[in-house]
């Protein structure tokens, strides 16, 4: 007996399906398997490899490169990588905050332009979402620059001396972070914003609810799905980014991308710099997890 | 269908191009800055019917991880430092010269026949030979105050905003000799504190970071800089055109002294085309023009008459017996290279 | 429509100009008659001049804009396809999670890893065969694999929205599978087509760290270049370049804008 099922329509058999659906997915998924999961498992591999003489790679299994990441090198213990995978999960997470805060009021202002106007607005952070990286943190140098009002006035405060640019430092990266990822978190929470049901926040104003309480309990809630897609948005690209920091960090300010870019390039360790991707990778899965169970909680709301 | 045939047609346009060109073409990878980028090119074509196209890197590192990475068959002449010349015979990156199409050879200097790490000129031919030193501006910092590296890495001096060199053994090998070390030092404990003081320094708030000798030069000439440790030739070629406000020293306690050779990489797409620009640089008079236009040092003999007489009296360019002796050839360190990098990736990450 | 409190409009009207400083300051300073520093002296048009005359740059333009267009096609087709395979069969529940697992991977990773992985395996691929040297194909292969899952989830959302309706009448009306997918189906997901290819191709013009990573002597594209030249010293060419770049973006925007919004 062949089991017939009816299936948007047409009278087949499930393998008949199967046979079809593999002949769609196949292309696609081999693609993804041939240059994204194996190359992953490849890399995985290589972070137990080791680095010769000559920066050349050697396929003999050590658990160096892990111990050295956890701050075992050859100077003694140093807790200078975890510090930087550390201080990239920092940045990152002041950026995010510092986006979200600055979205909201963004967003609302969208919402409260007339319909036909909205469209301009959208268009006007979209615009600079598209923008290149390299040319959107670069064209940070000139507003940071000696001769600018910015270096001049943090100059005059002592904080930096005298006729020098107000880069590289960690102002500088923070600046261009979030000038970055800002629109990440623009656009998702306007997408949320716009939906948002102002009769529930009339409600608790009505209610003699603080503006605070106001906002936690009657916009924060309804506003959660386009948040947490901001949030992930920027929070996991921001952790590897490596542009910003190298241009406006210079070697001052070291995060993990630009790490693992040296290791890929300058220092010819590739074994060292896939271990400190694994670490990167694990980071990335920690903050998935926490956006995978919040976003279960949204369900409910 | 129609899109696979347009996808069929770009992805030939775009490859069928380039090989077409390779007969005629050559690929070098150079520093940035060594040569008149626009005009020596185009000479070289005119002189034989080759076009050249140009890749830049700033550092022996850089153009190490590039060639490992699979530039081996993609470039026809790579310019390495002397002491990385060990890595690339050891892992048959670069290939022997064919001396018979490189007649030009007689010109180079004896010195420059017999080096240690290339006796014979089996692999290289001698490009350009200098010195890394301290760029300064005059109208921010006096002459008597840079005479010595301390005006870097002593945190009671303040030479205005100032600019350290992206380059392992180069920077490594100044601060070892602040600190009384060796240049070539491999041990732990002096690394070690050659990669603090250089953590120490690079926290300053006037110190801009790691770059490139051109980007560390670039930035002392637009005054973003006071000060910046570059490559001597990049230093003079900006003093040219701005004496009174630039100037360049070899700090009195020492350091690198360089020669950069051309090299034909393993598998390169054009070695005939190769061997030509090697033999053509060596000419007398367009080494000369080479030299006079770098500001750096020709180990070319038969170019001496043809230099510039200022740069031949310049002890930036050609320094003077006392200088020499402070200066320092980097060597090869074999398999210890890897203590030294990373001491480095320490500098740099913390 | 609600009038909205000043200091929401002040904070909204600061973070926008926060948002276009970076862009204004190129774009004035593209104009601007200095070679070094910032001083302000007199408007030219030099710089654009001179940027039609380098050839690196007319070459690295070209560059960015096969690999957009290649990827694009090949990665719109791939997702497409993919996109379908996923959403209108049957697959049981693990089978549906894994194949969204991998999907999801490109989009959520920090893409340095991506591009290390990328790095890593062509290394070891160029051993088997010359095709994988560092260039355009390599590249290309690169931007391909990150677009593919962008175009697949904008495809199957799309496909979801369609829902089962149409298909079944369709076939209800003895209509063969080909026939369904040419004129019913695909049609129908005409707009997500567009719409993922257009994100692909935006996505790859933009994109810089797989391409760092993967591009070889030949093929280095607009965001790398700009990238080389700004480590070495930034020049006012540089900054009409970008001020360029950034009305072309501006001028796919629009366009983009206008043709989904019919």
């Amino acid at each position: 007996m062949i089991k017939l099922l009816v299936w948007y329509g047409e009278l087949t058999t499930r393998k008949n399906l199967a046979k079809r659906g593999l002949l769609f997915l196949g292309a696609g998924m081999l693609w993804l398997m041939v240059f994204l999961v194996l190359p992953g498992l490849v890399l995985i591999g290589v972070s137990f490899a080791t680095r010769g003489a000559y920066g050349e790679l050697v396929w003999e299994f050590t658990l160096e490169n892990y111990k050295r990441m956890a701050g075992f090198s050859l100077f003694g213990w140093t807790a200078d990588y975890i510090m930087i995978l550390w201080r990239s999960v920092w940045v990152a997470f002041v950026t995010t905050l510092i986006s979200v805060v600055l979205s909201y009021p963004l967003s609302f202002f969208i919402c409260a332009r007339p319909e036909r106007t909205r469209y301009f607005w959208l268009t006007l952070v979209i615009i600079p979402f598209w923008t290149n990286m390299v040319i959107r943190t670069y064209a940070w140098f000139l507003i940071l620059a000696p001769e600018l009002p910015l270096a001049k006035i943090a100059a005059f405060f002592g904080l930096i001396p005298q006729s020098a640019p107000l880069y590289p430092n960690a102002f500088a990266v923070y600046l261009g972070m979030v000038s970055m990822f800002l629109p990440f978190v623009t656009l998702p929470l306007y997408a949320s914003v716009e939906r948002l049901d102002w009769a529930l926040v009339e409600a608790a104003q009505d209610l003699y609810a603080s503006k605070v309480r106001v906002f936690t309990q009657a916009i924060l809630p309804q506003t959660m799905p386009g948040l947490s897609v901001g949030i992930i948005l920027t929070f996991v690209p921001a952790m590897g980014m490596f542009v910003v920091p190298d241009l406006l960090g210079g070697a001052k300010y070291m995060l993990v991308g630009n790490l693992i870019q040296q290791q890929f390039g300058a220092s010819r360790d590739w074994p060292f710099g896939a271990a400190i991707s694994m670490g990167l990778m694990v980071l990335t899965m920690i903050s998935l997890q926490l956006y995978r169970r919040r976003s279960k909680e949204i369900e409910f709301v | 269908m129609k899109k696979l045939f347009l996808v069929w047609g770009i992805l030939s346009i775009v490859f069928g191009g380039t090989a077409f060109g390779a007969e005629k073409e050559l690929k070098i990878f150079i520093w940035s800055e060594y040569m008149d980028e626009e005009n020596m090119p185009k000479e070289f074509e005119n002189a034989t019917g080759i076009k050249v196209r140009l890749d830049l890197y700033e550092s022996n590192e850089e153009m190490m991880a590039k060639l490992q990475a699979g530039g081996v068959s993609q470039y026809d002449i790579i310019v390495p430092s002397d002491y990385i010349m060990p890595s690339l015979i050891n892992l048959k990156l670069i290939q022997p010269l064919d001396h018979s199409k490189i007649p030009n050879l007689k010109n180079l200097g004896a010195k420059f026949k017999e080096t240690s790490f290339d006796p014979g000129n089996k692999y290289a031919v001698g490009w350009q030979w200098g010195t890394v030193g301290l760029m300064y501006r005059k109208d921010r910092i006096r002459d008597a105050d840079v005479q010595s590296w301390a005006i870097i890495f002593d945190p009671e001096k303040d030479p205005g905003p100032f600019a350290l060199i992206d380059s392992v053994r180069e920077m490594m090998g100044i601060a070892l000799l602040y600190l009384g070390y060796d240049f070539n030092s491999i041990e732990p404990k002096e690394l070690k504190a050659a990669a603090d003081l250089l953590i120490q320094t690079k926290k300053r708030n006037t110190c801009l970071g790691f770059k490139g000798g051109v980007g560390g030069k670039n930035d002392v000439v637009a005054g973003a800089a006071a000060a910046a440790i570059v490559y001597n030739g990049d230093a003079i070629q900006a003093i040219a055109e701005d004496p009174k406000n630039l100037g360049f020293v070899v700090p009195k306690e020492g350091s690198e002294i360089w020669l950069d050779s051309m090299c034909i990489p393993a598998e390169a797409p054009n070695p005939d085309a190769a061997h030509k620009w090697i033999n053509w640089i060596l000419d007398p008079k367009v080494n000369a023009s080479l030299t006079n236009y770098n500001h750096f040092a020709t180990p070319n003999e038969a170019a001496m008459p043809y230099l510039d007489k200022e740069d031949l009296e310049n002890p930036g360019v050609w320094p003077t017996p006392e200088i020499m002796k402070t200066l320092v050839f980097t060597k090869d360190l074999g398999k210890d290279n890897r203590i030294m990098d990373e001491a480095w990736t320490r500098a740099k990450s913390h | 429509m609600r009038k909205s409190h000043p200091l929401i409009i002040a904070v909204a009207m600061f973070t926008l100009g926060f948002l276009y400083l970076p862009l204004v300051a190129v774009a004035v300073f593209s104009v601007n008659a200095t070679r070094y520093g910032l001083v302000w002296r007199g408007f030219t048009l030099d710089w654009y001049l001179k940027l039609c005359q380098n050839e690196f740059i007319l070459n690295a333009a070209w560059n960015t804009l096969v690999l957009a267009v290649v990827s694009t096609v090949a990665a719109t087709i791939l997702g497409t396809v993919l996109a379908i395979g996923m959403d209108r069969f049957p697959w049981g529940r693990k089978a549906n999670t894994s194949l969204d697992l991998v999907l999801h991977i490109p989009v959520v990773i920090p893409d340095i890893i991506l591009a290390a992985a990328l790095v890593v395996a062509f290394g070891l691929l160029r051993v088997v065969s010359s095709l994988f040297e560092p260039g355009l194909l390599n590249m290309i292969i690169g931007h391909i694999t990150f677009q593919i899952s962008f175009v697949a989830l904008v495809v199957r959302s799309r496909l979801v929205s369609i829902g089962r309706d149409v298909e079944e009448v369709a076939r209800d009306l003895f209509a063969s599978t080909p026939y369904v997918l040419r004129r019913v189906t695909i049609p129908l997901l005409l707009p997500g087509i567009v719409a993922g290819a257009m994100l692909a191709f935006t996505l790859s013009l933009d994109d810089f760290v797989i391409s760092f990573f993967t591009a070889g002597p030949e093929s280095v594209t607009l965001p790398l270049f700009i990238f080389a030249a700004v480590r070495r010293g930034v020049t006012p060419q540089i900054h009409a370049l970008s001020t360029l770049v950034v009305l072309i973006t501006v001028i796919l925007i629009v366009g983009m804008e206008r043709f989904t919004r019919k």
